[in-house]
C-alpha cells in the first residue's frame, strides 16, 4: 500500500501537531502519525508552561488540561534557605500553569485534526528513502507494513529521534547534555506554597535540579533530573533518596512514575535538508537551563507548518527553500537558548556552600524594584565567578 | 543487551546511542547489529533496565 500526502509529520507531542495543524491551515495535504496507541502517554513531563507562551502561540487555556494555576517560584538551597520570587516581581518561565499534559497534548492533535491533517495512531515509523524529489517512509500499524510518500516530511519524533538520522541529520545527544530524569506524580505532598512551583539545587540532583510542580488539591509532580556524568547512581534511585529527604514529600504517595530525557545541550545547528525538517525535542529545541520543552516544540511547529506549507504552494521543497525555518528558530528561539546556557553552566559550577551564601545573600534582598543589572551586581558580591561567568551576557 | 522486565520504553537510551542501533516501540526495544560495547545506553537509562549479557553471566 501507499499513501500519498504534501506532508508527513512524525510523532504526535506538542511539537508534531502543532506543525501539522499550522501545515493545514495553511493549505496543505497532511498526516500525522504516532507510534503511541493514545497520544500523550505516558507523559514524560513536569507539565509546567509559561501563561505568556500560550498566549503567544495564540492556545486559551482549558479548563480541561489547566490544573493550577501558579503565582510563585520558590528556590531552595542544599540547607534549605528559600528564595521566594512571585508573578508580579518575575515573569514565570514554564510556569505560569501546570498542564494534564496526557489530555493537553491529545487536545493539541485534535486541532491539528480540526484543521484538517488526517491522524494515524498506534503507526510506528521504521524508515525513510529519497526517491525523485520526495520521500519515502515505511510505517507499520497493527502488524502491518505500508509506505507513505510526502513532498516534506517533518521529524518531530521526540528525543529518540531516529527520524532525523534517517535524514541525515546529527541528531545523537551527548550524555553530557542529556538529563536523565525520574519523577512520580504524588498525592499527600505539603508543599511551603501550594501556589508556588519548588526548585531545588545542589547535590540532590548532580548535573541538574529537583522539582515540585504543584497540580491542585495535594498532588504534585515530584522530579529530578541528573547528568549521568556527573554521578553513578541512576535518576530513580536519586528521586527514592530525595523523596525520602523532603520535607514536603514525608506522607506523600506515588501514583504514577515517569522517566525519560531531556536534551539541554541547546537547538541543533541544522534543522532542515532537501523536504526534510526537524522540530521538538528532535531537534534539542528545550530551554537548557530550565529544560523547558513544550513551548518551544510548538513555536518551533509552528513555524515548520507554514514554511513547510508555502514549500509546497511554491512547488520548492529544497533545503535553500526549507531553511527560512531554521531561520526563523535562530531568531526567536536559539537566540536565548545560547544566553541560557551560559546562566546553567555556571549555576551548575556552584558548589552546595556557594549556593547556600547565595540563598542567604539573596533571601534579604528586596526583589521588589531590581533589574538584572543590579540583581547580577549583588550576585557578584557573594559569588564573584559569575562576574566572569555572566558578566558579559547582562 | 538484556532489556529488563522494568523498562519503561522512554527512549533515553535510543537518544544517546552514537551508532543509532536502538528501535523504540511502544512496548519493546530491538538493538540494531553493529554494537560497539561503549556502555552509553546503560548508563544514561534512568531506571537501570539495560544490561550486557557478559555482566549477567560475571554475576
Ligand atoms: C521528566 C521531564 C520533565 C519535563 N518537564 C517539562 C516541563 O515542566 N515543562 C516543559 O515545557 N517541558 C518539560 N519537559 C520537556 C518536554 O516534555 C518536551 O520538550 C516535549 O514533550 C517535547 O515535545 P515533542 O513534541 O518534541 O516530543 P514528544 O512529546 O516526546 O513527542 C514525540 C512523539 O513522537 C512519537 N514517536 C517517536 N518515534 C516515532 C516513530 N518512529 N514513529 C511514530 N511516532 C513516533 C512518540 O510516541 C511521541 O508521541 C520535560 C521532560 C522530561 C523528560
Ligand atoms: S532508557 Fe531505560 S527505560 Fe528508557 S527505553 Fe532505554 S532501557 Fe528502557
Ligand atoms: S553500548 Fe553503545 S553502541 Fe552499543 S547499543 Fe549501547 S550506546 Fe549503542
Amino acid at each position: 500500500m501507499l499513501i500519498e500526502t504534501d506532508i508527513l509529520v512524525i510523532g504526535a507531542g506538542p511539537a508534531g501537531s502543532s506543525a501539522a495543524k499550522h501545515a493545514a491551515l495553511n493549505g496543505s495535504e497532511v498526516i500525522l502519525i504516532d507510534k503511541k496507541s493514545e497520544i500523550g502517554a505516558p507523559k514524560r513531563c513536569a507539565e509546567g508552561v509559561s501563561k505568556e507562551g500560550l498566549k503567544k502561540l495564540k492556545i486559551e487555556p482549558s479548563s480541561r488540561w489547566v490544573t493550577k494555576e501558579l503565582s510563585g517560584v520558590l528556590m531552595k538551597a542544599p540547607n534549605g534557605t528559600s528564595v521566594w520570587l512571585n508573578e508580579e516581581k518575575v515573569k514565570l518561565p514554564e510556569a505560569g500553569y501546570i498542564l494534564e499534559r496526557k489530555v493537553f497534548d491529545k487536545h493539541m492533535a485534535m486541532d491539528a485534526a480540526r484543521a484538517g491533517a488526517k491522524i494515524m495512531v498506534k503507526t510506528l515509523a521504521t524508515g525513510l528513502e529519497r526517491k525523485d524529489d520526495s520521500l519515502i517512509v515505511t510505517a507499520e500499524t497493527m502488524g502491518e507494513e505500508f509506505k507513505i510518500k510526502a513532498k516534506i516530511v517533518i521529524g518531530a519524533d521526540g528525543p529518540e529521534s531516529r527520524v532525523g538520522r534517517w535524514a541525515g541529520l546529527k541528531t545523537t545527544i551527548k550524555p553530557k547534555n542529556m538529563e536523565s530524569c525520574a519523577q512520580f506524580e504524588m498525592a499527600g505532598v505539603k508543599m511551603d506554597d501550594p501556589d508556588s512551583i519548588e526548585f531545588h539545587f545542589g547535590s540532590v540532583a548532580p548535573g541538574g535540579y529537583a522539582w515540585l510542580f504543584p497540580k491542585g488539591d495535594d498532588i504534585a509532580n515530584v522530579g529530578l533530573g541528573i547528568l549521568t556524568t556527573e554521578t553513578d547512581k541512576s535518576a530513580y534511585q536519586h528521586l527514592l533518596e530525595f523523596v525520602e529527604n523532603c520535607p514536603a514529600t514525608q506522607n506523600a504517595q506515588p501514583v504514577e512514575l515517569n522517566i525519560g530525557g531531556d536534551p539541554v545541550g541547546g537547538m541543533l545547528k541544522e534543522l532542515v535538508t532537501d523536504n526534510f525538517m526537524i522540530v521538538g525535542d528532535a531537534a534539542s529545541q528545550v530551554n537548557p537551563l530550565t529544560g523547558g520543552g513544550i513551548i518551544s516544540a510548538m513555536e518551533a511547529g509552528l513555524y515548520a507548518g507554514q514554511v513547510a506549507a508555502q514549500a509546497i504552494r511554491d512547488d520548492d521543497c529544497s533545503k535553500a527553500k526549507l531553511k527560512k525555518y531554521q531561520e526563523r528558530c535562530e531568531e526567536n528561539i536559539g537566540k536565548k537558548f545560547k544566553r541560557d546556557l551560559k546562566v546553567k553552566e555556571y549555576l551548575l559550577s556552584l558548589s552546595d556552600e556557594e549556593l547556600n551564601s547565595i540563598a542567604e545573600a539573596f533571601q534579604d534582598i528586596e526583589l521588589e524594584n531590581i533589574n538584572t543589572a543590579e540583581l547580577i551586581k549583588n550576585l557578584i558580591k557573594v559569588s564573584p565567578k559569575a562576574l566572569l561567568k555572566l558578566g558579559k551576557l547582562f | 543487551m538484556i532489556v529488563n522486565e522494568w523498562c519503561m520504553y522512554c527512549g533515553e537510551c535510543a537518544a544517546v546511542c552514537p551508532r543509532s542501533l536502538i528501535e523504540v516501540r511502544e512496548n519493546s526495544l530491538i538493538f540494531n547489529e553493529g554494537c560497539k560495547e561503549c556502555r552509553i545506553c546503560l548508563k544514561v537509562c534512568p531506571v537501570q533496565a539495560l544490561e550486557k549479557e557478559e555482566d549477567s553471566e560475571l554475576s
